[in-house]
């Protein structure tokens, strides 16, 4: 697929998301399959915001990763402010999709959002008995 | 609550601070159990890293029954008490444990941008 090509893929799946941005994400994941060394496809995350005043997480947005691990659109950079977020990765059900168990029924990563006009990137690097994540760009 | 158990408790963790190479002492944490009636997590022991990163005695034999568990890591407050900022604000991880016979071991390996965690034995 050619770039062109993969960018109106990836614009059709923010109208399909009812998502009406035109502009990348401010916030990115990537999941990878670090036990088969591809990404890992098909895993349902969902990206939420700490209210301070309630100590309540909302829900911004769900999704589903990509054949790359990525899921485009996680939020708009008017969404965007600072704060606490936790993105929930249902790591679970995904390995129960392919057959194995995992000692992680989900993992939530849980990080602050203090300077919301940067680029954060927050992948994560799984298998079945173990899980990294970073601080990425 | 379970800091003076004479055996050894089936659950460990361990703390290293990856970005001095060290171990992360005097880091708070947390134990425990989701109870799966009423989905809500249950506290079975707080306590503080040693000197070595570690923490003795969070669970007894008899407690330690099958089911699913976290360990909350409080983080941030570690690093600020270090005089640093971190990216998270507590690391907190969830696992299941099947066969509650055998020890179970989450280490957790963390900077003030990034951590790991592995079950070890």
């Amino acid at each position: 697929m050619n770039r062109l090509q993969h960018i109106r893929c990836h614009m059709l799946a923010y109208k399909n998301m009812n998502i009406a941005t035109t502009l990348p994400s401010p916030l990115t994941t990537h999941v990878l399959n670090t036990a088969k060394g591809v990404p890992g496809a098909n895993m349902t995350i969902s990206l939420h915001r700490l209210n301070p005043i309630s100590s309540e997480w909302y829900l911004l947005t769900t999704g589903i990763t990509n054949d790359d691990g990525r899921c485009p659109g996680l939020i708009t950079k008017e969404s965007f402010i600072a704060g606490v977020y936790k993105i929930r990765f249902e790591t679970g059900k995904y390995w129960d999709a392919l057959g194995e168990t995992c000692f992680y029924p989900y993992v939530e990563v849980i990080f602050t959002i203090s300077d919301p006009s940067q680029k954060y990137h927050v992948p994560l690097l799984l298998s079945r008995f173990s899980f990294s994540t970073y601080k990425g760009s | 609550m379970g800091s003076s158990v004479k055996s050894s408790s089936p659950f460990t963790t361990h703390v290293l601070n990856t970005g001095d190479g060290v171990p992360a002492v005097r880091m708070a944490l947390s134990l425990h159990r989701l109870d799966p009636r009423t989905a809500i997590w249950n506290l079975i022991t707080i306590g503080n890293t040693d000197e070595d990163g570690r923490c003795p005695g969070l669970i007894t034999s008899d407690a330690f029954t099958p089911g699913m568990y976290k360990v909350r890591f409080e983080t941030a407050q570690y690093w600020e008490s270090l005089g640093l900022s971190s990216f998270y604000p507590y690391v907190e991880i969830v696992f299941s444990v099947s066969d509650a016979d055998q020890s179970c071991h989450v280490p957790l390996l963390v900077s003030r941008y990034s951590f790991s965690t592995y079950r070890g034995s």
